[in-house]
Order: C-alpha cells, then structure tokens, then sequence
C-alpha cells in the first residue's frame, strides 16, 4: 500500500487507541461512583465537577510513582508481563463495530481473532507471577491462570453457539441478523454462559479470589508499582469494555434494536450512540454484581466453573445446532434454553439445601427457661 | 436463586436513595454537634467581674484519670480591691490534651462551674509540643464555646463573682 | 484432645505463612502462624500481646471513679457492657440499692450498645468474605446509634456516663421521641443487612459447614456468648443468673444446631431483633425517680472481694475485684470473653482451607482490646 493509504489507516488506528483510553478513564471514575451509590455515599467529588478529573489525578499519581524492581526479579519477564498483558486488550479492537460501517477492520474471522488473540494475556499472568520473584506471586499467578483457563472454555462455547446460530464469524453480518429479534430471545442460556464466563475472565466478583486482599497476599500483581501497575489496571478495564461490547453485540442487538429511521451519518451517530448507551448498562449491572456478592473460594470456583457451566455450554451448543439442522422453529431453541436455565437455578437450590435446611436457628423464650431452670444448663 | 435476587434488588434500592455522606471539608455540610458533646476541656470566663471563674483549688488536677492538667493559684487583686468575692485566683494552668481522655471528670468535680468541655474536637498542631494548653489558649477556647452555646453556669448564686454587701457595718470585705 | 503449642521449626518442612500483626482481615493487631500442605492449614500458632496496655495494673492506681474509664476502652466496641459490668460489681460488694431509674437507663443503653456491637460484626464479616456493601449499610445504621449515644452520654465511643451508684446526669429532655425512631430505623437497616447477606448462595457456600464446633467441645473450651449458642447449647448469663433488671422482661435467646460459621452469624442478627424488643419494654416500664444512690463520691467499698458475671455481646465478661478498704482497688482481673472465644480457633482451624481461616476467624468475634487488656 503506498503512503496516503498508510498515514490515513494509522490515524485511524490512533483515533481507535485515543477514544478507548478516553473510554478507560470514564470507566474508572463511572465504577468509583457506580460503587459508591450502591453504597450510599458519593463517591469522588472534589476533583472536578462531582470528580470527573479524578482519573486524571489518578493517573498523574501512578506515572510520578517509584518504579519498584525485586532484586532477584527475571528483568525481561518482569517488565514485558505487562506488555504481554495489554497488547492483546487493544489488538481485539481492531475488528469490533461501534455501530453502523463503524469498524477498523470487518474480518470474515472476527469472533476466532478476538478469542485467538485475548488467551494470550493469560500468558501475561503468569509472566507476571514468575517474574516477581515472591513464592506468594507465583503462587497467585498460577491460581489466576487456572482460573482463567478454565473460563475460556465456556466462553468460547457461547461464542460458537453464536456463530452457529447466525451462520456467520464476522461481527457486522451477525449484528445484521439481529434486525427482527435480538439473539437474547434466542438463546438466554447464551447470555448467562457468555456473561458469568465473561466476568470470570476479568476477574471480577464473585470471581477476584487471585487479587482479593483480605486472603493472604494480593496475587500476581503484588511486586509492581506505579506506571506498571497502571497498565495491569488499564487492561482490565479494556477487557470490561470488550466483554460488555460483545454482550451487547452478539446478544442484545448491536445497533439495530430499536432500529433507526434516518439515514446517512445522522444513523451511523445515533448507531454509535444505541451501542455505548447498552453497553453502558451491560457494565452497569457488572458493577452492580460487583457491589453486591461475596467472593467464591477457588475451590468453589474452579467446580462450578468445571461442573456446571462446561456441560451446560456443550448442551447450549448442541441444541443449537440439531435445531438448525432439523430446520426446527427458533422458539424451540428459547423454550429449551429457559428450560435448562430454570434446571440450573435449581440445582444450585438443592446443593445447598440437602439434608439441611437454611434456617437452623430457633428462639427459646427466656420465661419458659427460668420455669424449668434446671435441665437448662447443659444440652 | 431467591437469595441472588434478594441481594440485588436491596442494591439497586439504596442506589435511588440520597447518599448519607456529609462532606467534611465544607463546614455547613459536617454533621451537627450535640449540645451535651465532650470536646476538649476549657476554662470559662465570668463577663460580669471580666476574671476566669477558677480559683485554683486543684480539685480537677486531682481527679484527672490521665494526670494531664497543672496548676497554680495567687491571690486575687480583686478581691483585695473589693471588686469580686474570689479570694483566690487561678495564675498559671496547664492541659495536655494529646493525654487528655476526654472524660469528663474535671466537669462533674468542679464546684466554681470554672473547667467546661467545650465543642472543639480537631487538634493538630505544627510544633512537638503544641497540644499544651496554657492558661490563656484555654480561656480562648472556653470564651468561644461560651458565646456559641450561650453557656449558662449550673449555679449562678453560689458561684457569681459579684461581691455582696455585708449587713453588718463594721467590715466591708 | 491433643494440642500442639509450639512448633518446632527444625523438624517442619511444609510452608509457614505469617498473617503478620497487621492485616485488613484478623480484627486488630493478631498474628497468626499457619503452617500450611498445599491449600490445607496443619498447625496454628497465634501470638497474642500486641495490644497489651496493662489496665489491670493501672486500676490499682486509679480510683473508682476513674476505672470505669479504664474498662470503657477494654472491649472499645461495647463499651458500655463494660462499664456495667464494672459498676454492678462494685456495687455488689458494697451491697448498694441503686435506683429502678437508674437501671432502666442503663439497661436501655446496655442493650443499644450491643446492637451496635453486632452490627460492627456484621459489617466486618461481609468484608472478610468479600463482600464490600454490607460495612456500609451496617456503619450507616451505627452511626445513628453514635449519634444518640452523643445526645445522651456526651461522647460517641468512650462514654464514661454508668457511675457507681448510678448514672452520670439525667437524660435529656426529647429522650423518648428520638429512642422511638432510632429503633424503627434500626429494625429497618437491620432486615435490609439480613435480606443482602444472609440467604445469598455465595455466602451460604462460604460459611455452611464451615468451622464446625460440637456442643460439647464449645463447653470444654470455655467457649461463651452467641459461639456457644450457635452450637446448641442454650446457655445466657441475662437468664441463668439474671443480674440488674433482666428478669422483668420477657425476650428470646437464639440458638442453632449445627455450630457452623451461618449459625454463629444469623444468632447475632437474631439478638439484634431481640435486644430491639428488651429496649422498647423497657421504654414502657422506665418511671421518674433519682438517678444516682446515695452514695459518697469517693467510693470506698469494705474490704472484700466478689467476682461477677454478666453477658456482653461477645459473651461472659467476668470482673474479679478485691477491694482492701480504700478508694483504690486492690486487685481487679477481667476475666475477657474473647480471650476464651480465641483459643477454639486452634481446633477450628485445623484441616481447613487458606481462605476458611479469614472466614471462621472472623465469626469468632475477637477484639483484641479485650484480649490483651
């Protein structure tokens, strides 16, 4: 390609780089006051207009901060883990739409590049742990690795089921065959894989055991600080972007539900503006989970993530496609997805319901002790 | 699955209701004092004689769990002009109130209604020993807990330092 | 059973990690040594003393006017069920009839305290499990319970209002109306802390058959309070030997069966509710009359010596004071709940999990003010 192609595609990846660490900062001053309402306070207020600068305070203070090197640390693996970390956050970027003819790059492989090419942080993880040289880094970072392997597997099984169902890997053609119904309606068992999967791979809760400080240590990132630190920060909230963006485009309907009546750069605008409101509030409800619940052990973790949702992702997927090949009516997909939704909320009822009930306490009243005040002492 | 429900429907509540933050820095949003509020202790100022009500009977200095407080009394000129019924009068005093307990012992002690707790509760101060309260830096913290609160003595009578004439003629003390 | 007490480091080759005295989780300055296989603990060391302050010795130092201020910063949580128990002690051993007022007063700000107590554990559980809302709503409803407290006795921690004899000053004149309200808010702030927490299935699976202690081990470990009645044994020092005016009302004691980590939570949510109900009949049967008994304001009890029990929200807080005729106490021990409660975490710990030690030592209860003294 020759220089004019060249400048124009680099200036559109760099416009892709600028707004999504715009979208970053928003993001961490939208959790910090997400969080805060649910909890009944205000969150940041006096940096800026209700704290709209303060990712911009909090930035300054992680560049002016003291780069911290272990003495024993491998230095090429402690200081390309984050690297390897955060390139893959951005690389996904290239072929997700932000709305109508709204993409970098529309590759026919769109879904199998973005899962291909996010595994790869894990890598980063464990870089990190070794690298730290502190037993309870790698540790951590082992911990963090299995987790997320683990949750690769569910989540690469919706996305499949997806792209059975649409006929399609390439994003823009599976948002366009969402223009009558939203493949929510379709497949809700979908969404819940996809979304719990989703959280998972973040690291969010109910899933933060690897960076939970009330546990012993904080996991792989314990030995950075500063700049570095700030890049492990940032990657994570690109992949809450990229998790919400691809809930809202492969199950709730991209930009074409409700549909636009205009045309031209007025629909391409409004398209913009449907997917970040939904998107918005995908990553709404994921702070709202994360203000909510506990966090789960790893063992917990790791079973229900082995025991419960591999199988119902393998059962998603062959539904999917025996209905497509039976040419069977889509509403049987949905009635059977809410069917095994339904089971699965059930079976969680009974595992912690066998042989005990929760309510095991009973009140004694303090006027039928003092009567019989002698066979009260020990039972 | 009810318990999952339960919890987020609880979220989303109080996300809708008024956050009960009072922000601190600014002073008209910081939370109400109580009137019967244990601030630090200060020494309180009888405006008819224009003389701290203290006399310096050490009753406080005493009772003081924590052994912060110092004082010395002298004779009061005053009262050998004919101006007040104190005989004696409080000369140097002296809290400590980085070892101050804030309990409130001194007040139920005193029987010139001289040593209050006022309201003031932030106390930090550049110098190392810039929490040692002399005579004149607690009359100021007592003369503005006086004029913010209307402070009234518990007992006026027994207390004022207005002399009172004698019935009987030959002395006029 | 058999417990280890020391470990012997020359002859152990599994990992040793070190919750050090300072740590978001171990509720005060505790240091735990655990001396893991894999994800299973084996052996538990704590090391207790980093808040030692030596109150039993200053006490002999003090005066009885002065000591209650001493006990209010023992367990700095309940500091009133401290300073009531210190009082009733001293007034049993001068055999003194303190006013029906009095005791109403102090029954009321007893029980208030202990709520607050509770709630503190509440916040502070959700965090050890992870869950970051629960401080806020149990701080917020705390905060009330300060903010009356500071209407009434001056202070919002250290109070320093129960006297020998009595109490300290009258109540304030719109005591009622404001009591009134703060229990309808309190009962409304607790149902929304039990409707976000308890039957959530995260935290069922973190804390149900976690920590299991029998009936029998809790009575042989000296285990008291809400511990020993999440497992089963219907044992309340306010019913057993009712001291101060507890037998006038007519209340419930929680109990549980399986002495779980859920049990040992939801009984004190329960008492919450209960210590609710205490207050309000209180409230109805509080009449006018003097507030403190005619007693000198030095108080110099005749030589002797008694111990006394009551129940604060940890569990059996026993004084023992000796007194030789002074103004000064000669001896004075506090026998501390939590010092009891800690020592079945040796046992409780033993082949459980990395991530279940934050938990079960959390639904213990501990304040190391209390421990240490």
């Amino acid at each position: 390609m020759n220089f004019t192609q060249l400048f124009t595609y680099s200036s559109y990846v760099f416009g892709l780089f600028l707004s999504l660490t715009i979208m970053v900062l928003f993001l961490t001053w939208f959790e910090r006051k997400a969080l805060a309402r649910f909890q009944m306070r205000m969150g940041p207020m006096r940096v800026g207009f209700h704290g709209t600068l303060q990712p911009i305070a909090d930035a300054i203070k992680l560049i002016s901060k003291e780069d911290i090197l272990p003495a024993w640390a491998d230095k090429l693996v402690y200081w390309f883990a984050p690297i390897i970390v955060f390139v893959p956050a951005f690389l996904v970027w290239v072929t997700i739409p932000f709305g109508k003819n709204m993409v970098l790059r529309s590759l026919d492989l769109g879904l199998f590049f973005i899962v291909a090419v996010s595994v790869l942080s894990i890598l980063g993880l464990i870089m990190a742990g070794w690298g730290s040289a502190n037993k309870y880094a790698v540790l951590g970072g082992l911990r963090a690795a299995g987790q997320l392997i683990s949750y690769e597997i569910p989540l690469i099984m919706a996305i499949l089921a997806i792209a059975i169902l649409n006929q399609s890997l390439n994003l823009v053609e599976i948002v366009d065959s969402q223009v009558n119904i939203p493949n929510l309606f379709i497949q809700p068992l979908g969404l819940v894989l996809f979304f719990i999967a989703g959280l998972a791979e973040l690291g969010r809760t109910p899933f933060d055991i690897h960076h939970a400080e009330s546990e012993v240590v904080g996991g792989p990132f314990v030995e950075y600080s500063g700049a570095h630190w700030s890049v492990f920060y940032l990657s994570e909230y690109i992949n809450t972007f990229t998790i919400g963006i691809l809930t809202v485009l492969l199950f709730l309907g991209g930009w074409h539900w409700p549909n636009i009546p205009f045309s031209g750069n007025l629909q391409i605008t409004l398209s913009v503006l449907v997917v970040l409101f939904k998107t918005m509030v995908v990553i709404g409800v994921i702070f709202w989970i994360r203000a909510t619940y506990p966090r789960l052990r790893i063992d917990q973790l790791m079973s229900f993530g082995w025991k419960m949702l591999i199988p119902m992702a393998f059962i998603n997927v062959t539904i999917t496609a025996s209905v497509l090949y039976y040419n069977l009516s889509l509403w049987i997909l949905s009635i059977i997805s809410i069917i095994l939704l339904i089971l699965c909320i059930f079976i969680i009822q009974r595992k912690f319901l066998i042989n005990n009930e929760i309510n095991t306490i009973k009140l004694i009243s303090t006027k039928s002790l003092l009567d019989e005040k002698n066979e009260f002492e020990l039972n | 699955m009810i318990g999952f429900l339960n919890g987020l429907l609880v979220t989303i509540k109080a996300g809708f209701r008024r956050p009960v933050t009072a922000q601190y820095p600014d002073p008209e949003k910081r939370l109400k004092i109580e009137s019967r509020f244990m601030g630090f202790p200060s020494l309180t100022w009888d405006y008819q004689i224009e003389e701290p009500y203290c006399t310096g009977c050490m009753v406080c200095v005493r009772e003081c769990p924590t052994e912060c407080m110092s004082a010395k009394m002298k004779d009061n000129p005053l009262f050998s002009e004919g101006k007040s019924r104190r005989k004696k009068i409080i000369d140097e005093f002296e809290i400590n109130l980085g070892r101050c307990i804030l309990c409130g012992i001194c007040v139920e002690v005193c029987n010139f209604d001289a040593i209050e707790m006022s309201h003031e509760h932030e106390l930090s101060k550049r110098a190392r020993n810039g929490n040692r309260f002399d005579l004149q830096q607690l009359l100021d913290l007592g003369i503005k807990f006086q004029s913010d609160t209307k402070w009234e003595p518990k007992q006026p009578e027994k207390n004022s330092g207005v002399p009172v004439k004698k019935i009987n003629q030959n002395e006029d003390k | 059973m058999k417990i280890n007490k020391t470990i012997n480091s020359s002859d152990s080759v599994d990992l040793m990690i070190n919750m050090g005295p300072q740590h978001p989780s171990t509720h005060g300055v505790f240091r735990l040594l655990l001396n893991i296989d894999g994800e299973r603990i084996i052996e538990v060391e704590p090391h207790i003393g980093y808040l030692h302050r030596g109150s039993e010795k200053l006490c002999e130092y003090e005066r009885y006017a002065q000591v209650v201020t001493l006990f209010d910063r023992l367990d700095y949580v309940a500091n009133l069920n401290m300073e009531l128990g210190f009082c009733l002690a001293v007034e049993k051993l001068m055999e003194l009839e303190i006013p029906d007022r009095a005791s109403y007063v102090r029954v009321i700000l007893s029980e208030l305290n202990r709520i607050a107590s509770h709630l503190l554990f509440y916040g502070t559980y959700g965090l050890d499990v992870g869950a970051m809302t629960p401080v806020l709503y149990a701080f917020k409803e705390r905060e009330k319970i300060q903010n009356f407290f500071e209407s009434v006795t001056g202070a919002r921690m250290m109070h320093n209002y129960f006297r020998i004899g009595g109490i300290k000053e009258e109540l304030p004149d719109n005591f009622n109306n404001r009591l009134q309200l703060l229990l309808e808010e309190v009962s409304k702030g607790i149902e929304e802390c039990d409707q976000l927490l308890s039957k959530n299935e995260i935290f069922l699976a973190r804390t149900k058959n976690v920590g299991v202690i029998s009936a029998s081990d809790a009575v042989d470990f000296g285990v008291s309070g809400p511990n020993l009645r999440a497992s089963g044994v219907a044992r309340d020092i306010r019913v057993s030997k009712p001291y101060s005016i507890y037998d006038r009302f007519d209340y419930a004691i929680p109990i549980a069966t399986s002495g779980d980590c859920w049990d040992r939570y939801y009984v004190r949510l329960e008492e919450v509710r209960q210590s609710v109900i205490i207050i309000k009949q209180a409230m109805d049967q509080m009449e006018e009359g003097p507030i403190l008994a005619k007693v000198r304001r030095i108080a110099r009890p005749p030589k002797g010596e008694v111990y006394f029990r009551t129940e604060s929200p940890r569990g059996d807080f026993g004084v023992y004071l000796v007194s030789d005729g002074s103004d000064k106490p000669y001896r004075v021990k506090v026998r501390a709940p939590s010092f009891a409660n800690l020592q079945s975490l040796q046992y409780l710990l033993k082949g459980a999990y990395i991530a279940d030690a934050v938990t079960i030592l959390g639904s213990i209860d501990i304040i190391m003010g209390e421990v240490d003294r």
